[in-house]
């Protein structure tokens, strides 16, 4: 009996840690009256959208046995090579509906080249994903950072790229507001919940994502499986490198202009941790997409807590260590 | 002598830095050898500001290609170290040094002092008196007049009552002596009401996201104190976005170009920003060229001062053209 409500424990823990947060914030916190507010609700969820989606491919990849420390990285230059496409065309006149699409299309290829690179190293260079993607860490800041002098790169025109970056679906109409003003889902909440769903599906109901698991946990035995281990691995880098590429352009939009040091610093260590919590197994061959999604807004709660009651900024992230070791003790396996 | 491994890996980057900007010539040949040598060592541009360092250095540099210049901008103190003692290898007779942290850089900077090595040290100071000239900026008086500008403007139009957010920046003794300097003129002034005070790490996204926050939890906000620009920006567009631009005004600071225009404009939500300007790297840089120049250094450095502290200055509509630099970085 006692085994089975730990091994309960285990696979949901970390519902029920979220829902312990979600509660102890809505009700019995100090501040529980503006944690419920819908704007704060859904300023938690803009705010680590884009974490959120670097997180469900990050996913991928670490059910895969790799990890990807380049996800940052390849925002910004992804950021970079939008705005600097999109410029170019104004430059030369275009109208500013085929300067962005034409931008967002460039920041998206970026992204699926820069997996592909990342994808490459690991299969055919044979080099761990670690040091692949490490070199790709460094790598691709340094190219935005010389692409942008290491400064800012700003859209020439911002019109649209606003409309892209805070627009969204109207949720609850002003009346009902307290402020007084209307509450829109913002499109970077809705393509978070849109990457997540497919994720979740490609992970649990097809047969790529049963390969993926495969991979990552007994490579010799998906070989002779006849699963074309390589292509798995690459195909999951590839996913990665799109979505941190649809991460850094949803921020850029919001922006409308890239900080070539600054986009998408250390988005892996949180993507990372979002996993983790999550209760992917950093080991590969397990892991959930829905469990990453719930580990991200555990994070993203417990930030606005700190916020929100003033907790000086030094001791957030003893905060957030301790709640990311602890995540995972629970959920370790007991039966080992 | 024999390079380490760390001091031949750092000369690699070194040059790999300043090779490519530079176009300096091999160092091997004849009329290189008899330069004045001077290494010009800043932290990485990691924010707007050291950006602006960076582009203000090779201003400087660029005005004396007779002098044979080595750049290294570094991420950490590890990497900075690494990049001094290649700079000693390479037997500089000049350091100009704006120190990633203070402590780590000391022992180094104690060493380069010991050979000899003429250093001009700007903006955080070493733990030991090493450097020839030390040029800072006020960070004290920074936090000090920011505030009472604050409260002057508040006594003067908001009848002496304000709600003000404190956004402070990347832990370091330059945000606490900002922070600390600042909430001494607050707390003297009862008038204030500090409803908030987060870390925006000077950074414009992360500032936007607190904001996003503090607005949500406070239905009424005066005034930010952004410390920062890049971090008024980000709080700014939380303002906007939350359509109480209209309420909410804000002090920044830096001199970023964008918001001394605002400023010179005469934007309602930016009736004034404060300065510490990323120029004072090239005041540094200007200092080492004129000490070590002509050889007459002993003689030159018998009148220069030890310690020289750039004041920060306001600005506001009626000054803010003497701040506005069009085709700097920042």
């Amino acid at each position: 009996m006692l085994a089975r409500i730990a091994g309960l424990f285990e696979r949901y823990g970390v519902i029920v840690a979220f829902l312990v947060l979600l509660v102890w914030n809505a009700v019995f916190a100090e501040s529980a009256a503006d944690f419920r507010r819908p704007e704060n609700l859904r300023n938690i969820l803009n705010q680590n959208a884009a974490t959120g989606i670097v997180a469900v491919g990050m996913t991928l990849v670490i059910v895969a046995g790799g990890i990807d420390l380049a996800v940052g990285s390849v925002m910004a230059l992804c950021g970079a090579v939008a705005l600097v496409v999109a410029n170019a065309l104004a430059l030369r006149g275009f109208g500013e509906t085929s300067c962005v699409i034409a931008g967002l299309f460039a920041g998206l290829a970026t992204g699926i080249a820069c997996g592909t690179v990342n994808g490459l190293l690991v299969t055919l260079g044979r080099l761990p994903a670690f040091i692949a993607t490490l070199g790709g860490l460094v790598g691709y800041r340094s190219i935005t950072l010389a692409l942008a002098d290491a400064g800012e790169i700003r859209a020439a025109k911002t019109d649209l790229l606003g409309a892209i970056g805070r627009g969204g679906i109207p949720v609850i109409p002003s009346t009902w507001m307290e402020s007084g003003r209307t509450l829109t889902f913002t499109w970077n909440i809705i393509l978070f919940f849109v990457v997540a769903i497919v994720g979740q599906v490609l992970l649990s109901r097809t047969r790529y994502g049963r390969h993926l698991v495969a991979v990552g946990g007994n490579e010799t035995a998906a070989r002779y499986s006849a699963v074309a281990v390589d292509r798995v691995r690459l195909i999951a880098f590839v996913l990665v490198g799109l979505c941190s590429a649809i991460a850094g352009l949803m921020q850029t939009a919001r922006m409308a202009s890239v900080s070539s040091s600054q986009l998408g610093l250390q988005m892996e260590l949180d993507a990372i941790a979002a996993v983790v919590i999550g209760g992917t197994s950093m080991a590969g061959g397990k892991g959930r997409i829905w469990g990453t999604v719930l580990g991200l807004l555990i994070l993203a709660i417990i930030n606005n807590m700190l916020v929100m009651s003033a907790v000086s900024s030094h001791w957030h992230g003893a905060v957030k260590g301790m709640i990311i070791v602890l995540a995972v003790l629970i959920q370790r396996s007991r039966r080992a | 002598m024999t390079l380490t491994r760390r001091q031949s890996l750092g000369l690699l980057a070194a040059t790999a830095v300043s090779a490519p900007a530079f176009g300096q010539a091999p160092a091997g040949s004849a009329s290189s050898r008899k330069k004045v040598s001077i290494g010009v060592s800043i932290p990485a541009a990691d924010h707007g500001w050291t950006a602006g360092v960076l582009w203000w250095a090779k201003q400087a540099m660029a005005l004396y290609p007779e002098i044979e210049w080595t750049l290294a901008p570094a991420a950490n103190p590890e990497k900075q170290i690494a990049d001094i003692e290649t700079m000693l290898a390479k037997g500089v007779q000049g350091l100009v040094i704006l120190a990633t942290e203070s402590a780590p850089l000391t022992p180094v900077a104690k060493q380069a002092s010991e050979r000899g090595t003429f250093i001009v040290n700007v903006d955080r100071g070493f733990l030991e008196p090493v450097a020839d000239i030390f040029l800072e900026g006020d960070n004290k008086s920074f936090g000090r007049k920011s505030a009472q500008f604050i409260v002057d403007r508040v006594n003067k139009t908001g009848g002496g009552k304000a709600k003000v957010v404190v956004l402070e920046g990347i832990p370091c003794t330059v945000n606490t002596d900002r922070v600390t300097a600042a909430a001494e003129v607050f707390k003297a002034n009862p008038g204030i009401e500090i409803v908030g005070q987060a870390s925006g790490m000077w950074n414009r996204q992360k500032a936007l996201e607190v904001m996003e926050t503090l607005l949500v939890k406070n239905p009424k906000i005066d005034v930010v104190w952004a410390s920062d620009d890049d971090m008024a920006l980000g709080a700014e567009q939380a303002i906007k976005e939350a359509g109480r631009e209209k309420s909410i005004w804000i002090l920044g600071g830096a001199g970023m170009k964008d918001i001394v225009k605002r400023v010179k404009e005469n934007d309602p939500m930016y009736p004034a920003d404060i300065t510490y300007p990323p120029s004072m790297i090239a005041t540094g840089i200007q200092l080492a060229v004129g000490v070590l120049r002509d050889g007459n250094r002993a003689k030159i450095q018998s009148f220069m001062p030890r310690h020289m502290m750039i004041d920060v200055e306001l600005i506001t509509p009626a000054n803010a053209d003497k701040y506005y630099f069009a085709e700097s970085v920042y």
